[in-house]
């Protein structure tokens, strides 16, 4: 892990973001806008009001919940590329159960709670299986973690797409969805007034975020998890086993991409829909868990910078003319500018080519 | 012997390498004459490695002279080694695996054709090389070296150097991978080598074969070179001697072990090395209560694995390992360690600590299912955080602190932190692999009183040395490993250096003749 102290990082953070929007800003400024309008709408889009802010909440929830679930993964020397893929199957498992088991209980706040907490055990359940699956190929056939993991999502989104299209598509949706969950179901926003963000949400996310630290800090399964990922001979010699260790550790990190897609189903969206087109949590995971080093506790803020990026982007997106790309290509400076040095510093103490450790 | 008009292919002079406070190499003369082979040989860590990587210009030396063909030469890096037709072919191959046999030939090498690769050249020349001794390669050029054996791997890496127009090649430990049948070939080909005018410098840790192949041996143990014996007038009792040595004498009082209980015992254990062959071949051992039992031999023998499969880090071909009668030849090492077996490693770098792991955390090493560090499954870090400043201060950690981080610390210590673990741990059996292995002479003595201590405490203590002074001053009785067998039990009093030397080399010390027992190699 890094030696930087927690006020480095965060001035380091800080910094960095404020040079890339320098720089994007110049190419904004190049191409012929207001640069003055974007750094302003940009602010707007992110803290500019309650609906902003709860749209960055929004964000930040979902970033937070599959930040977490990568560093878990990470953290333990396993590569989990695999978040999207276990977020999907997650989420959709969500959706069915509600949908199959909402008949059985009484309708109202009873049958709700009873649904939402069948609906995140799915979820939990059918994300550490997906996220099992490579972790049992890599205990038992010796296959890279980081390849099946990448085909899973593949695999993940074709047959949840497929799935949402025909068998379980809704009667008389024109659009590739399943039924909408009863409205009974669902997480109150509480806070803001704001369809698509719901307190609860967040609470269940930084909730999570504790119970992983625990597990990580506390707990023997963490310390044996942690030991594999930093020198797994001495794990083995501490009676680790490391196959069974890599199956729980994907299972682990599985899981909370599942409560990801749990909160994403039920939160945002209702229903399920065709997983190509419901963005890249489980990738832009990968940047927020680098930018926390894989610290539980890091992920927090990581996961606030990213959801106020994502948030001021879909603003700009809608108040200025400002070209989508454009705004894309300037999140992804700031992104490159945080993230990826932290990428680099890991890669090279990971292979011995200098870094401090 | 070294004629006016023909200097030595090498020579080094006074070759000093150190490392931290750690003398790795310690003013070591050695010379290599031309088309010959010379054998290095001593134990894992006495320095070969570090000698030849000085030669090779992979380490800067710290004080010495290196000549080349006569000439004073000192390479900054492999490159300009190679340039100066030194090549060396590492214990693990440097070959790119999905690419082909010609490609790593060339590669960084490739002859260009107005900038592109010209392979019918290469191809050409690589033939030429073939054909010139006894490759075999040529048949595959076009094959990746993710298909080839071993063997072959390591003939590409030969011809690569070749190619690269080495007249001097180091060879580092070039048999450790490979089978009786394959190291014969390499033998054979490294004579033909050596016939067509080369110079070879040969390290390795095997008796046999630097008798077999070599025509001078260099010895070095603890960084320094003890001695060159011409391979035709020495044998392996001289060798095996020469590698152990005995560095401090000790006082030894006689002692009558007492006959406790049997603790732990293995019956025909037949355990295989990491390559799936057998290097465990049906060994008996038993240690009681209030005895040490040493496992002496030269490395390689099939100690490592014997120990593995005791403390439950490697499977078990056949045979059963029981601890005090109870059958635990299936547990896994988690159930040995709760079961009250102590493990100090053979290598405290990669296994005994988590190197930026702070003390406090590896004092948890080891110790995860130990009440009260975890209850319930959750640890209890202030518990675990006492317990190492408890072995710090008990095993004279320097400096005494808990937040450092392993990889500070010097080897003597780290080694004193884990013996006090593993010691702390209070297990019915203690297995110490190589205990003092590069560690400083104080520490040295402070851990041998520690497992003495220990001892009269009344517990079943094996530790496996390759010190022959080691094993006689801390045994109460004595077997040495040989091929993978138990060659002999003998008195730690009453045996000489000599009578251990003949059973380290294979040679069974009852019979008085000279006769290999176990089919010496080579």
């Amino acid at each position: 892990m890094l030696r930087a102290s927690v006020i480095e990082r965060l001035a380091i953070a800080t910094a960095s973001t404020a040079l890339a929007l320098l720089i994007g800003v110049s190419i904004v400024a190049a191409a012929g806008y207001d640069p003055v309008q974007f750094i302003t709408s940009m602010i707007q889009g992110a803290i500019g009001g309650q609906s902003a802010i709860a749209r960055t909440l929004r964000f930040s929830t979902l970033f937070i919940l599959t930040g977490v679930a990568v560093a878990v993964a990470f953290r333990a020397g396993v590569f989990n590329i695999g978040v999207q893929g276990q977020f999907v199957v997650g989420g959709f498992a969500t959706i069915m159960s509600i949908i199959w088991t909402a008949p059985l209980l009484p309708e109202g706040i009873i049958g709700g709670v009873g649904l939402l907490l069948i609906g995140f055990v799915a979820g939990a359940c059918a994300g550490g299986a997906y996220g099992a699956l490579p972790g049992a190929l890599k205990a038992y056939a010796d296959a890279n973690v980081i390849i099946t993991t990448i085909m899973l999502n593949f695999i993940a989104t074709g047959v949840v797409g497929w799935l949402v299209q025909n068998p379980f598509r809704g009667e008389g949706n024109a659009a590739p969805n399943t039924e909408r969950i009863p409205e009974y179901v669902s997480l109150p926003s509480i806070v803001f007034d704001s369809s698509g963000f719901s307190i609860i949400g967040l609470g269940i996310a930084l909730a999570t975020v504790a119970i992983i630290f625990v597990v990580m800090e506390r707990s023997r399964f963490g310390y044996d998890m942690v030991t594999s990922g930093h020198q797994e001979s001495a794990a083995t010699y501490s009676g680790v086993g490391a196959k069974r260790t890599v199956v729980m550790t994907m299972a682990l990190s599985g899981m909370v991409a599942g409560i990801a897609g749990a909160v994403f189903a039920i939160m945002i969206q209702g229903y399920y829909t065709d997983p190509s087109g419901i963005g890249t949590y489980g990738f832009d995971a990968i940047a927020v868990s680098l930018l926390a080093a894989n610290n539980p506790i890091g992920i927090i803020p990581a996961g606030l910078l990213f959801g106020g990026l994502e948030s001021a982007g879909s603003h700009i997106g809608i108040y200025t003319d400002v070209p989508v790309q454009l705004i894309d290509g300037v999140i992804g400076l700031v992104i490159l500018f945080v993230a990826v040095p932290e990428l680099f510093r890991m890669a090279a103490v990971r292979t011995g080519l200098g870094g401090e450790r | 012997m070294t004629t006016e008009e023909t200097p030595p292919a090498v020579r080094m002079e006074g070759i000093t390498k150190r490392f931290g406070d750690v003398v790795a190499n310690d003013t070591v003369d050695f010379s290599l004459e031309k088309g010959s082979i010379h054998a290095l040989l001593g134990e894992n860590g006495s320095g070969k490695t570090t000698l030849m990587s000085v030669l090779y210009g992979l380490y800067e030396k710290n004080a010495g002279t290196i000549y080349v063909g006569g000439e004073p030469r000192t390479f900054e890096s492999p490159r300009d080694a190679m340039d100066a037709g030194v090549g060396m072919i590492h214990q693990h191959f440097q070959l790119v695996e999905t690419m082909t046999v010609l490609q790593n030939i060339i590669l960084g090498h490739e002859p260009s054709d107005n900038g592109f690769v010209d392979t019918s050249t290469a191809r050409k020349d690589i033939e030429e090389i073939c054909s010139r001794y006894d490759f075999h390669v040529d048949k595959f050029l076009d094959t990746k070296i993710q298909d080839l054996d071993l063997g072959a791997r390591q003939r590409v890496e030969i011809v690569k150097s070749l190619y690269r127009g080495a007249d001097i090649l180091i060879l580092d430990e070039p048999t450790a991978v490979l089978t009786p049948q394959e190291i014969e070939d390499l033998l054979d080909l490294m004579e033909e080598l050596a016939d067509a005018g080369h110079s070879l410098i040969f390290i390795t840790h095997k008796l046999g074969e630097a008798l077999g192949a070599a025509d001078e041996i260099t010895v070095l143990r603890d960084g320094e070179a003890i001695g060159t014996v011409d391979a035709g007038e020495t044998s392996e009792e001289e060798l095996a001697r020469m590698m152990v040595g005995r560095e401090v004498q000790f006082d030894r009082p006689p002692r009558d072990p007492p006959k406790g209980d049997t603790v732990l015992d293995a019956e025909q254990l037949h355990v295989r090395g990491s390559r799936g062959l057998e290097q465990v071949s049906g060994v008996d051992l038993t240690v009681r209560e209030g005895e040490i039992l040493g496992v002496a031999g030269v490395q390689g023998n099939g100690q490592t694995e014997m120990v593995e499969a005791l403390t439950g880090l490697r499977d078990i071909d056949s045979g059963s390992v029981r601890l005090n009668g109870e059958t635990i030849t299936d547990t896994n090492r988690r159930q040995r360690i709760d079961a009250g077996i102590a493990y100090i490693p053979e290598d405290r770098t990669t296994e005994g600590l988590v190197q930026d792991y702070t003390l406090v955390r590896n004092a948890l090493l080891g110790n995860q299912t130990v009440e009260p560090f975890v209850d319930n499954r959750m640890i209890d870090w202030a518990a675990v955080h006492d317990h190492a400043g408890e072995i710090i201060q008990e095993y004279d950690v320097q400096p005494p602190t808990k937040s450092a981080d392993a990889k500070s610390l010097s080897g003597g210590n780290q080694q004193k932190f884990i013996v006090g673990r593993e010691i702390e741990h209070d297990p019915d059996v203690m297995i110490a692999s190589h205990p003092t292995r590069g560690v400083d002479i104080g520490s040295i003595e402070f851990i041998h009183d520690r497992l003495l201590e220990l001892r009269d405490a009344g517990m079943a203590i094996l530790v496996v040395s390759s010190k022959l002074d080691e094993i006689q001053k801390l045994s109460d009785r004595i077997v040495v490993m040989y091929e993978g067998e138990f060659m002999d039990t003998v008195d730690p009093v009453e045996t000489t250096e000599e009578e251990l030397g003949m059973l380290m080399a294979g040679h069974d010390a009852g019979s008085g003749d000279n006769v290999p027992s176990g089919g010496v190699q080579l």
